[in-house]
């Protein structure tokens, strides 16, 4: 056994070690290194961008569900990534300008999201029109029996004494921007005992505790786009007045990436043009709800809207 | 019959078969819901048909083994009734969800309930309680590990399991698994290469300095209560801090998210257990034989290749089996710095609330992690036979 540490070994794990590092720097310097986050959207986002680059011949490095938000943007600002998918309404947090109302308007929160990371040498292309902000979805029980459509009425019902039992996160229940954005504009206010703070950050959480009616939940803090909604047998709550930041997924690329491949501009503005909140909707649908695969998805998506061929 | 007779004999043996008795019994051995986020109905044992009756004769002769006199033979039965059970029951379970999948949308799915979980895993107990009893060679108990594996391999291949949840994810998900399990295997040697390359000499050094021991080993003891989370979180501003100061290291791989943070962060766990087995693997050996070996002309590095390696050797495999099993399980975190590797797929099932998905990633770790553990005992049973 004094093999195991004799001099060729030692070679041999050197050897070894050194084509190791030498297979990280392998990927050439030219790939556009995509990244996203960790949901079934960004994985759906972040697969139609590598896809759609591959398609037109620009060679990319895989780096989807790479963290949350604030890896993924630390990654960009440094080089590791170059391009992933963000949401406008995120500006107002990495900029600490949350007070703006311009934020809470697709238009001037795209513009203003623009113009701030511009100056950092970020850009964003086209934004999707579609918003994937907080949202209030409710057991369709409820909603039919108490004639809930809007967060107007859902204010309406709870100031009545409606019972009612929301399952979100801590930072749904604390950000300013999100409850009590909606208590202040809305008017009604929910006490301790009707929010139930569950930990994850993702809405299917929260949508299955009301489906199920766990602990006697009947309410849900969703996204916009989600796909689960309807198939959780759930109603999403319009937020009428507008008291939320807008958050419309765009793409954001590094100055220097986009100056190496101008054409993603206009390669990614149609595809992400055609991606309205109905179409994310099914889309996220077959991924979180059907299981599937979400680089086959974004792969049947491209094809059948004739993107790539 | 006196009471003495039927006295238990086999106690850990009667305790796993009474605890997969009450999961056949008690707890619910399927879950049948319309779709991957909803938890379903449970169903009990019923609705297993015919097949589930094969199980519950294993779990009978099983529970009667726990009661026969210990020998050779009731450890085979015991063997082959816990393994029959085991995959009996994973099978049983196949069947019944094709039926349960007939005329059914594609979205629903079919789950074990946590009585079948509770089922296999105590099977799975037993057959390696009942093996140990046996005290058989090496490679007889490869042998057995890799019957058991087939017993559940085959089924699947033939198809027989493609209805349940677990194995719809993997159908969905089949190339990114591919890459994920690939990648996994990738981080872990990643990382053992560098333990290896400064474990070993940081060992040597710290058997020959007692005062270079001490501080070493507290502060690599250190480290281990470092939460792995923070610890890759920890990494990243650092690393990204150097890839922006030195561009160039950055075409070496060197930057804040990725594989090189992760291989730092496991390597830095990694290197207690190897450094410790180390120590004290150079430690054990005695002095009168170094005295001997001093005594017939041999120059220290002769002494050190020809006798103090091999008989340090057992007890550094010890360090490396536990190396390996530890590196395999902390590279799941590394997924959330980016890094990929099975993980990745446990996180995604995380967020997407898909508790099948969670397992397609967790479970594979946990084989990799026992493969790895069994392989490292056998090698080092048969070293044992060897220097003995």
């Amino acid at each position: 056994m004094s093999r195991l540490f004799n001099r060729r070994t030692l070679l041999v794990a050197v050897a070894a070690s050194s084509l190791a590092l030498s297979s990280l720097s392998a990927f050439a310097a030219d790939a556009v290194k995509v990244g996203s986050k960790l949901d079934p959207e960004a994985s759906l986002l972040g697969n139609i961008i590598v896809q759609v680059l591959n398609a037109n011949g620009i060679a990319t490095e895989n780096k989807l569900q790479l963290g949350a938000t604030k890896i993924v943007r630390t990654a960009l600002q440094s080089g590791e990534i170059d391009i992933y998918p963000e949401y406008t309404g995120n500006g107002a947090f990495f900029h600490n300008v949350d007070s703006d109302p311009a934020w809470k308007n697709l238009d001037a929160g795209y513009k203003k999201i623009k113009e701030l990371d511009g100056k950092d040498k970020l850009i964003w292309l086209a934004a999707a029109p579609a918003n994937n902000t907080w949202a209030i979805a409710v057991r369709k029980d409820v909603a039919d029996a108490n004639k809930l459509k809007t967060i107007d009425d859902f204010a309406k019902w709870v100031n009545g004494g409606g019972k009612v039992k929301l399952a979100g996160s801590a930072e749904f229940v604390e950000s300013p921007a999100a409850l009590p954005a909606f208590q202040s504009t809305y008017g009604f206010k929910l006490s301790g005992d009707q929010i139930v703070v569950l930990a994850g950050g993702d809405t299917s959480v929260f949508e299955k505790a009301a489906a199920e009616g766990t602990s006697g939940v009947n309410a849900a803090v969703a996204y916009g786009t989600d796909g689960a909604i309807a198939a959780l047998g759930l109603v999403s709550l319009e937020d009428s007045k507008g008291a939320q930041i807008v958050y419309a997924p765009a793409p954001v690329i590094r100055e220097e990436a986009l100056a190496k491949h101008p054409e993603i501009e206009k390669l990614l503005a149609p595809v992400f043009a055609s991606l309205d909140a109905p179409t994310l909707q099914k889309l996220n649908g077959e991924i979180s709800v059907d299981g599937k695969d979400a680089k086959a998805v974004a792969a049947a998506f491209l094809k059948e809207k004739g993107f790539v061929k | 019959m006196s009471l003495r007779a039927i006295a238990v004999r086999q106690p850990t043996l009667i305790l796993l078969a009474a605890a997969s008795w009450a999961g056949l019994l008690a707890l619910p051995v399927l879950r049948h819901a319309p779709n991957r986020l909803l938890s379903g109905h449970a169903l009990g044992l019923h609705s297993l048909g015919w097949p589930g009756a094969f199980a519950i004769a294993a779990a009978l002769v099983l529970l009667g083994t726990a009661f026969l006199k210990p020998s050779r033979q009731s450890a085979w039965i015991a063997l082959v009734a816990a393994a029959a059970l085991s995959i009996g029951i994973t099978v049983a379970s196949g069947f019944a969800a094709i039926t349960l999948a007939i005329g059914e949308s594609d979205t629903a799915r079919t789950s074990f309930g946590s009585g079948t979980w509770l089922v296999i895993i105590t099977g799975l107990l037993a057959e390696a309680e009942a093996t140990r009893r046996l005290a058989l060679k090496p490679w007889a108990r490869l042998l057995i590990v890799l019957a058991t594996v087939a017993g559940f391999a085959i089924p699947a291949l033939l198809g027989w399991l493609d209805q349940l949840a677990l194995l719809r994810e993997w159908q969905a998900k089949q190339e990114t698994f591919s890459i994920a399990f690939w990648q996994h295997g990738e981080i872990v040697l990643s990382a053992l290469i560098p333990t290896l390359l400064i474990g070993l000499p940081l060992g040597f050094f710290a058997h020959r300095s007692a005062r270079f021991q001490k501080p070493l080993l507290a502060g690599l003891s250190l480290i281990q209560t470092i939460p792995s989370i923070a610890m890759f979180g920890l990494l990243m501003a650092p690393l990204t801090a150097l890839g922006e100061a030195a561009p160039w290291l950055r075409d070496f791989g060197i930057c804040g998210v990725g594989l090189t943070p992760a291989i730092i962060a496991l390597t830095l766990y990694a290197l207690l257990p190897v450094v410790r087995n180390t120590v004290s693997g150079l430690d054990s050996v005695p002095f009168a034989i170094l005295d001997a070996a001093r005594g017939q002309g041999l120059t220290p590095t002769q002494i050190f290749f020809q006798v103090e390696a091999p008989l340090a050797a057992p007890v550094l495999l010890a360090g490396l089996r536990i190396t390996v099993v530890q590196t395999i399980g902390l590279t799941a975190v590394a997924a959330l710095i980016g890094a990929g590797g099975l993980g990745a797929i446990m996180f995604q099932g995380l967020f997407a609330n898909a508790n099948d998905l969670i397992l397609l990633g967790a479970i594979p770790i946990v084989l990799l992690a026992v493969a790895a553990d069994i392989l490292f005992r056998l090698a080092a049973d048969s070293l044992r036979k060897r220097t003995s």
